[in-house]
Order: structure tokens, then C-alpha cells, then sequence
């Protein structure tokens, strides 16, 4: 890596986001509350989103803010808060239960997953980025939606309704 | 792009990798659910940049990886809710939610 590219602004925003992303994951594993760890998950998908800005796909941007960091956080926080068990909430133990000295053991398979990749990727020999002459507009992205994906658009939406029915089937109270 | 394509499609692995020893270690079944999510979201990485790196030249190749996106989230919320209502069926009948301690099956 050369000196021009740890100073250039790109390369400085993208370390910063991911030491936040990578930062706030490895959090999730330590701390002890289930809501703190679900808060970290949403800084970890906000910095993620900002990865996708730097990498010009700001629909992305905006799914991944609307659907993980809105979404799917407020689900797994109202499932915690209405369950009312407390172990839910919290794992018992001074750091958690399960969290013993295999753990950072066994931390081990995921590194050796992702060194693995790394390593892969730099043997690739990856050519260089080509020049974008034509950026993803959600214009077209919406119109190739509702032309050339029109099927597994609806499927996925067909996907939705089943796991709504599914979700409100399997939580609601059986009438007497 | 004067970014190496190996800084992203990097944090997408790491991502993954940390997701796979949250979710192999710890045993709380809603915790294993968010790092499930956070797998997902290593892989929706690396398509974009694939996608940003490689494949901008017209705009119907650049609209590809946006829309498998799109498709890899609806799945993660479908099942995500689907996981949840389980889980929470399972602390109303059984009263846990550890993972080690659903062992109905085991023999």
C-alpha cells in the first residue's frame, strides 16, 4: 500500500467504518445484555450502510438503513421486551453464560474462515476496477424490477405474506 | 476506485467470520438470530463490491447486484420473523431460551 493511498479521504472513511463494524461485532459477542448486543448490531449495519455509500450503491444505502437498522432491530427488541423471562435479557454469569475459555478457542474457526477468504482473494490476482460508466439509478433498478425481475419480485413478496401468516400463527394464543 | 478491491471484499469476510463465532459460541437463540443477520450482511458486501469493481459498465449490469441485494434481505426478514415467533413459542412452552437446553430430540 502506497503513502498516497492511506491518505486519501476514501481510504480513511472506509477504515474508519469498518474498525466500527468490526468493533461493535466482536461486542456483540461480549457484552452481557441481549438489548446492548442488539444495539450493536445496528451500529455495525450503520457502518456497513456507509460502506455501501463509499461504494456507490446508495440504494443499498437506504434498504440496508430501512430494513436492518430499522426493521429487523425494532423486531428483535420488541421480541426480547415482551417475552417475559429474564433470562432472555440477560445470560446469567459474571460475563455471560457460555462464555467460558473455549470461547476465544473457537473464535478461531471464524478467523480461519476469514483468512482463508483473504488469502483466496489476494492468490485471485484481481484485475483492477473498470471504469463505471453507468452507475445502478433506482430508476433503473425500479424499472428492471417491475420488467425483467417482475417474477421473483412477487415471489419474494408472495415470501413475505408466508412468513407474516407463519409469525402471527405461531405466536398468537390459541382461543379457547 | 483507487480502493483495493481486497479493504471491502475483506471486511465482508471478516464480518462473516465473526458472525459464524458469535453464532457457533454463544447460546442465547435470539443472539444467534442477530449474528445469522450479520453472516448475511458479510455476503450482501461482497456482491456490491463485486458489482461497483467489475460490473458498472451499462446500467442493466449495474442494476444486477442491487436487485439479488434486495432478494437477500426479504429472505434475512422473512427469517428473521419466522425465528423469532419460534423462539418465542419455545419460551412460552419450555420457559428457555438457551439453545443447550431445547435437547427434546436428543437421544
Amino acid at each position: 500500500m502506497t503513502m498516497e493511498l492511506l491518505t486519501s479521504g476514501e481510504f480513511i472513511i472506509f477504515a474508519l467504518l469498518s474498525i466500527v463494524a468490526l468493533v461493535s461485532t466482536y461486542q456483540m459477542v461480549a457484552v452481557r445484555l441481549i438489548t446492548h448486543a442488539a444495539l450493536f448490531m445496528t451500529l455495525t449495519f450503520t457502518a456497513v450502510a456507509g460502506v455501501f455509500l463509499l461504494l456507490q450503491a446508495e440504494f443499498v444505502a437506504g434498504l440496508q438503513v430501512l430494513i436492518y437498522s430499522g426493521a429487523i432491530t425494532t423486531m428483535v427488541i420488541f421480541a426480547i421486551m415482551l417475552s417475559g423471562l429474564k433470562d432472555i435479557k440477560m445470560e446469567a454469569g459474571a460475563k455471560g453464560r457460555g462464555w467460558s475459555k473455549s470461547n476465544p478457542l473457537l473464535m478461531v474457526v471464524g478467523l480461519i474462515f476469514a483468512t482463508f477468504m483473504c488469502y483466496l482473494y489476494a492468490a485471485a490476482n484481481l484485475p483492477k476496477a473498470t471504469e463505471a460508466t453507468a452507475l445502478a439509478k433506482v430508476k433503473d433498478i425500479g424499472f428492471s424490477l417491475f420488467s425483467t425481475y417482475v417474477i421473483p419480485f412477487e415471489v419474494a413478496s408472495i415470501l413475505l405474506l408466508i412468513a407474516m401468516v407463519g409469525a402471527i400463527i405461531l405466536t398468537a394464543k390459541e382461543a379457547e | 476506485m483507487n480502493l483495493p478491491i481486497y479493504l471491502p471484499l475483506g471486511l465482508g469476510a471478516l464480518l462473516f467470520g465473526m458472525g459464524l463465532w458469535g453464532a457457533l459460541t454463544r447460546t442465547n437463540a435470539v443472539r444467534i438470530l442477530m449474528f445469522i443477520e450479520i453472516m448475511l450482511n458479510g455476503v450482501n458486501l461482497n456482491l456490491i463490491t463485486f458489482s461497483r469493481y467489475y460490473y458498472q459498465t451499462n446500467p442493466e449490469m449495474a442494476t444486477r447486484a442491487p436487485i439479488m441485494t434486495l432478494f437477500i434481505m426479504t429472505v434475512a426478514a422473512a427469517e428473521a420473523s419466522v425465528g423469532l415467533a419460534l423462539i418465542l413459542n419455545v419460551v412460552r412452552n419450555r420457559g428457555v431460551v438457551d439453545v443447550d437446553k431445547v435437547n427434546l430430540l436428543k437421544g
